[in-house]
C-alpha cells in the first residue's frame, strides 16, 4: 500500500514538473513572438530613419559581395581558359615543307601531346594580318617574316607537365623555340586570390561595420526607453526579457539591409551587363554579369541577420551594466 | 518573513546610511516604517528589494538569504514582492490595463489568466472602468492605485511600499491606506516607509522608528 503510494508521487511530480516545462516553453515563445512583432511595428512606425539604417547595412553588405561575386565568375573563366591553355612550337626558318611536315608527325607522336594543329607560314601570316586588321601594311612586306608553326593540345594542361612538355619540344632538330601561354594564366590564378582574399578583408571590415550601424541603432533606443527598462527591472524582468525586443529589431535591421543589398545587387549588375557583355564578346569568352542564385542569396541574408541580431546584442549588453534599477 | 540581522549600509565608505538594525517582521504582520526624511526609510527598502547589497549582516527574506543571491537570481527574487513607488513608476506609453499586466507578462503567464488577474486587481482598487486610460490621464491618487494594483496582480507574499502617500491629500491617504490594510487581512506581509505620523498613529500597526539610520523604536509589536 504505501509501496504503491511511494511509487506514484515521484511520477506525478515528474509529470507536473513537465507541465510546468511546457508552460514555460510557452511562454518563451509567447513573448518571441509578441517581442518580434512589437519590434517590427516599432520598425514601421518610422520608416524613413529605420531604411536609412537598412541602406547603410546593405551599402556595407554590397561590396564585399559583388567582389566575391566577379571573382566567383572569374574562376569559372579560369577553368575556361585552362582547358584552352596551348604550347606554340615555332619551327626554324629554313626549315622546309617535307621537313616541317616530318617535324610535324613527330610532335604528334609524343605521348603528353593531345592533339595538334600545324600552320604553315602562309597560313600564320594571314592570320596574323587578319586579327590585327593590318591587311594593307603587311601586304608591302617582300619576304614572310613569320615561321611554320604548330599549335598543341596537351593532355595535361598542369603547369609543372606543360613545362616538361615544352622542354622535350624545344630539343628537337628544326624547331626555333617553344612558346608557353601559361604565364598570363598563372598571373590570372595570382590576381583572382589575391582578389578573394581582398573580398574576405573586406567582408570582415564592412561586416563590422554592420555591427556598428546595428549596434549604434540599437543603443539609442536602448537610451530611450531606458526609463522602461528600469521599471521592467524593478518588477522582476531577465536581462533576457529586457535584451528581447532590441535582439529583434537588430535581427529585422539586417533582414532588412540583406534585402537592399539583393536588391542593389540586381540592379547594379543590369547596369553592367551591356557593356560587360560587349567587352566579353571583343575577346571571344563567354563571360555574363554573374548573379546570387538560391543559396548564395539565404547566405547573404542569413549573415546580415546574423549580424545585425549579434550587433544589438553587444550593444544592448554593454549598455544593460551601466542601468541599475530605483 | 523579514529578518535583519547587525544590518549596517554604507554609501562611499564614509556616509552611515543604516547601521545596527535587528529586527523581525512576521509573516502576515502590517509594519510601518519612520522616520524624518534621510533617516533611512528609502535604503532600508532598497535593501529589502536587493537593489542594494548591505555593507554589514544578513538580510533573509522568505528565507533567502539575499546578500548572498547570485545576481542571476535577483529578478525571480524581485517577482515574489510587490512594491508600490512614491513616483509610482508606471509606464507612460501604455494603457493601465498593460501597466498592471507588466508583472505578469515578465513571468509569462498566459494572456488570458493574466487578463482575468489584471481586471480583479483593478476591480480592488476600484479602477476597473479605466482600464482602456494611459496614466497622463489619471489623478495622482489613481496612479498610486494603478501602481499598487500592479504590485498586488501577481499576489505577492510581501508588499512593500514607499511613501505611499507621499503627494495625496489626507482622505486619498487614509483611502490607500484602507487598501494596504485590505491585503495584509488577507495574509499579505506588508511593509509601509511613510512620514505621516498622523495618519499611521491611527491606525494602530507596529511601527517602526528610524533616526539616522538606526532603530530608535519598535512600537505595537504583535
Amino acid at each position: 500500500m504505501s509501496a504503491s503510494r511511494t511509487g506514484q508521487t515521484p511520477l506525478r511530480g515528474a509529470r507536473s514538473q513537465r507541465a510546468r516545462l511546457v508552460s514555460r516553453l510557452r511562454a518563451w515563445g509567447r513573448h518571441h513572438r509578441a517581442m518580434a512583432l512589437d519590434s517590427l511595428h516599432r520598425l514601421v512606425r518610422y520608416p524613413l530613419g529605420n531604411v536609412l539604417t537598412m541602406l547603410a547595412i546593405a551599402i556595407a553588405l554590397v561590396l564585399p559581395a559583388a567582389l566575391w561575386l566577379t571573382l566567383d565568375s572569374a574562376r569559372l573563366l579560369d577553368a575556361e581558359l585552362t582547358e584552352s591553355a596551348t604550347l606554340t612550337v615555332y619551327l626554324a626558318n629554313d626549315v622546309n615543307v617535307g621537313q616541317a611536315q616530318r617535324i610535324h608527325e613527330a610532335v604528334t607522336a609524343q605521348p603528353a601531346v593531345e592533339q595538334t594543329r600545324f600552320i604553315t607560314a602562309e597560313e600564320g601570316m594571314a592570320e596574323f594580318q587578319h586579327s590585327l586588321g593590318l591587311e594593307d601594311t603587311l601586304a608591302g612586306l617582300e619576304t614572310n617574316p613569320l615561321p611554320a608553326s604548330i599549335v598543341i593540345q596537351p593532355d595535361d594542361v598542369a603547369p609543372a607537365a606543360m613545362q616538361t612538355l615544352a622542354e622535350r619540344l624545344g630539343k628537337m632538330v628544326g624547331v626555333d623555340e617553344v612558346r608557353l601561354d601559361l604565364a598570363w594564366i598563372e598571373r590570372l590564378r595570382h590576381l583572382a586570390d589575391l582578389g578573394r582574399r581582398l573580398a574576405l578583408a573586406l567582408g570582415v571590415l564592412f561586416g563590422l561595420g554592420v555591427l556598428l550601424v546595428v549596434g549604434n541603432t540599437v543603443r539609442l533606443s536602448v537610451e530611450s526607453r531606458r526609463r522602461e527598462i528600469e521599471v521592467v527591472m524593478l518588477i522582476g524582468a531577465t536581462h533576457a526579457f529586457v535584451r528581447r525586443p532590441f535582439l529583434y529589431s537588430g535581427a529585422w535591421y539586417g533582414l532588412g539591409g540583406g534585402f537592399l543589398a539583393l536588391v542593389l545587387l540586381r540592379l547594379g549588375g543590369q547596369w553592367l551587363a551591356l557593356p560587360v557583355a560587349s567587352l566579353a564578346e571583343s575577346y571571344g569568352a563567354a563571360f555574363s554579369i554573374p548573379s546570387l542564385d538560391v543559396t548564395g542569396s539565404t547566405i547573404l541574408l542569413s549573415c546580415s541577420t546574423l549580424l545585425g541580431w549579434l550587433g544589438a546584442w553587444l550593444a544592448v549588453t554593454r549598455h544593460l551594466a551601466s542601468i541599475k534599477p530605483g | 518573513m523579514i529578518a535583519f540581522e547587525h544590518v549596517g549600509k554604507r554609501y562611499g565608505g564614509r556616509f552611515e546610511a543604516l547601521a545596527h538594525l535587528n529586527f523581525r517582521v512576521a509573516r502576515g504582520e502590517m509594519v510601518f516604517l519612520t522616520g524624518h526624511s534621510g533617516a533611512g526609510k528609502s535604503s532600508l527598502l532598497r535593501l529589502v528589494m536587493r537593489l542594494e547589497r548591505p555593507t554589514r549582516g544578513r538580510i533573509v527574506v522568505a528565507g533567502h538569504d539575499i546578500a548572498t543571491l547570485h545576481s542571476s537570481q535577483v529578478p525571480f527574487y524581485r517577482r515574489q514582492i510587490g512594491v508600490v513607488f512614491q513616483d509610482h513608476q508606471l509606464l507612460f506609453d501604455r494603457s493601465i490595463f498593460h501597466n498592471i499586466a507588466l508583472p505578469l507578462e515578465i513571468q509569462g503567464m498566459e494572456p488570458r489568466e493574466s487578463a482575468r488577474r489584471v481586471r480583479a486587481a483593478l476591480d480592488k482598487v476600484g479602477l476597473l472602468h479605466r482600464e482602456k486610460a494611459l496614466p497622463i490621464e489619471l489623478s495622482g491618487g489613481e496612479q498610486q492605485r494603478v501602481g499598487i494594483a500592479r504590485a498586488v496582480v501577481n499576489k505577492p507574499a510581501l508588499l512593500l511600499a514607499d511613501e505611499p502617500t507621499g503627494n495625496l491629500d489626507p482622505q486619498l491617504s487614509a483611502d490607500i491606506m484602507a487598501l494596504f490594510e485590505d491585503f495584509n487581512r488577507i495574509g499579505t506581509t506588508v511593509m509601509v516607509a511613510s512620514h505621516d505620523l498622523a495618519l499611521i498613529a491611527r491606525l494602530r500597526h507596529r511601527i517602526l522608528r528610524l533616526r539616522d539610520g538606526r532603530l530608535v523604536g519598535d512600537e505595537g509589536a504583535r
